[in-house]
């Protein structure tokens, strides 16, 4: 489903991913795990064809990132995000909605469901800037799940709710995971991406440390926070 | 393509929501609507009493002017933050993440901006239009058409505000436009006036003309060309071929460069 082929991405002289190689299967639920800086929002903008690699080559379902169509059937959620202002909720929702295609009844149909799915129901028509930062979060979710994405790109999905909304987004992803979904996930959460997540990939600062399956990170009497810390703190220090 | 056109609708309709659209709308018709107590005046000149249409018909080319030279403030404080501003408020990256190429967001915000200005500067001709039919009974022919053709500097001006926004800030992009519009204006309007048939009865020869005057952007000729069309004179400042395809250029190799920009940026 997705493939990243010896990517790096530079900023000036600072490498913020480098040469990065992996494959996301399709129906994977795949976790992106890493200290700050280490490159995970980096590669998620990559995906979306937000930002451009130095060197490598990212693709979607065997389209080029960046090209609109390797977008069709992807669900985004940005780290922080953001709607505009003066838009409510439902009318976010409905814009989202006309670019996937979904047009008149079924567009209401579908924002209607995904607001109900999301929690927001009764909240989905006051404006964005009444909203808190959860509420944004939920709204954002709604819009990455609309029109039935093949592929989610979640950036620290669960950034600003309180721990009833972090059930409540464990709970969908699980039901679209089960779907047959691939979900690419990046968070700081590990006791979350434990449960969630088939695959993982451990960065830091641009590198991949590891990548497999969860079972095969996590040892016996071990919790993959244990892993990351381990290995986050000893490549760390061996630098 | 309907991905741009959809972009076009939402900056519309975003532009509409604001409240401050309605405000300036309603400053710029009623001092249209002050302007009334010219088509009741007498006048005279020489001693000799103008009728009240051609006084109207005077008045009106005037105004046609102020609104269309109005404009470009106006446009270019619509365009100077509609990049900023979308990549501030979550806009860009709700395009962008769905199937929709740069190209078409950039195109289908300049569209949306374009036609909002147009319908707006219409909207003003049209009332000074209606105007004059109520208190003369006469239609001034080729005043709306003049009006439309006037949209084509405003798509100059959004298009230089926008791609200047991408290198300046928003303020600066807006003045910057407004400076380059105002030295078409001097430039061509001194070059207009001095073949006047008034100055040449009075100051003879031919002076010449600087290069870069002939392939300045013909801001200026594009309005004076449109007046033409409510004065029935002929157009003699340049040949209208050229007046055409300079701004043609202009507009379009402004629009590639920014289109090109856009592609390489990091959103």
């Amino acid at each position: 489903m997705i493939s990243l082929e010896n990517v790096t991405k530079k900023y000036g002289m600072t490498t913020a991913v480098d040469d990065v190689s992996y494959n996301v299967d399709r129906g994977e639920c795949f976790a992106l795990l890493g200290p700050n800086g280490a490159g995970k929002t980096t590669i998620v903008r990559m995906i979306l064809g937000f930002s451009h690699p130095t060197r490598g080559r990212i693709s979607i379902g065997g389209i080029a990132a960046g090209k609109p169509a390797s977008r069709k059937k992807i669900g985004y959620l940005a780290e922080s995000h953001r709607i505009p202002p003066y838009l409510s909720g439902r009318q976010y929702l409905m814009r989202h909605a006309s670019f996937c295609g979904l047009g008149g009844a079924s567009a209401k149909r579908a924002v209607g469901d995904i607001i109900e799915l999301v929690g927001m129901a009764g909240n989905e028509n006051r404006k964005a800037s009444a909203y808190s930062k959860g509420m944004v979060q939920r709204i954002g979710l709604g819009a990455a799940l609309l029109g039935g994405p093949e592929l989610l790109v979640l950036d620290e999905p669960v950034s600003g709710l309180d721990p009833l909304g972090m059930r409540d987004v464990r709970v969908i992803l699980e039901e679209f995971r089960n779907n047959g979904t691939t979900i690419v996930l990046n968070s700081h959460l590990l006791s979350e991406v434990e449960r969630i997540c088939d695959t993982a990939a451990i960065m830091n600062k641009g590198r991949i440390l590891m990548k497999n399956s969860i079972s095969k990170i996590v040892r016996a009497n071990e919790t993959l926070e244990d892993v990351f810390i381990r290995l986050v703190e000893v490549k760390s220090a061996r630098r | 393509m309907i991905n741009l056109i959809r972009i076009a609708f939402y900056t519309i309709k975003d532009q509409m929501r604001q409240k401050s659209f309605y405000l300036l709308l309603a400053v710029a018709v009623l001092f249209i609507l002050l302007i009334r107590s010219c088509y009741h005046g007498d006048y005279s000149v020489n001693g000799q009493k103008l009728d009240n249409v051609s006084v109207a018909w005077h008045a009106s080319l005037l105004v046609f002017h102020v609104i269309a030279g109005g404009m470009f403030l106006m446009t270019s404080m619509l365009s100077m933050g509609v990049f900023s501003r979308d990549s501030d408020d979550g806009s860009l990256v709700m395009f962008l993440s769905r199937p929709v190429g740069r190209w078409q967001y950039v195109l289908g915000r300049i569209l949306g901006i374009w036609l909002l200005s147009t319908a707006f500067m219409f909207v003003l001709h049209l009332t000074i239009f209606i105007i004059v039919f109520v208190n003369t009974g006469g239609m001034i022919t080729g005043y709306l058409t003049a009006s439309l053709l006037c949209s084509i500097n405003l798509l100059f001006a959004i298009v230089l505000t926008c791609f200047l926004s991408l290198i300046l800030p928003n303020f600066m992009s807006a003045i910057f436009t407004i400076i380059i519009i105002a030295i078409s204006f001097i430039s061509d309007g001194a070059y207009q006036a001095m073949h006047s048939t008034l100055v040449r009865m009075f100051v003879s020869g031919e002076g010449t003309v600087a290069t870069w005057r002939i392939y300045y952007p013909k801001v200026y000729m594009v309005q004076n060309y449109a007046s033409t069309l409510i004065s029935n004179k002929q157009f003699e400042a340049m040949g209208e071929t050229n007046l055409w395809l300079n701004m043609g250029l202009y507009t379009t190799a402004l629009a590639a460069i920014m289109l090109l920009d856009f592609s390489r940026r990091e959103i």
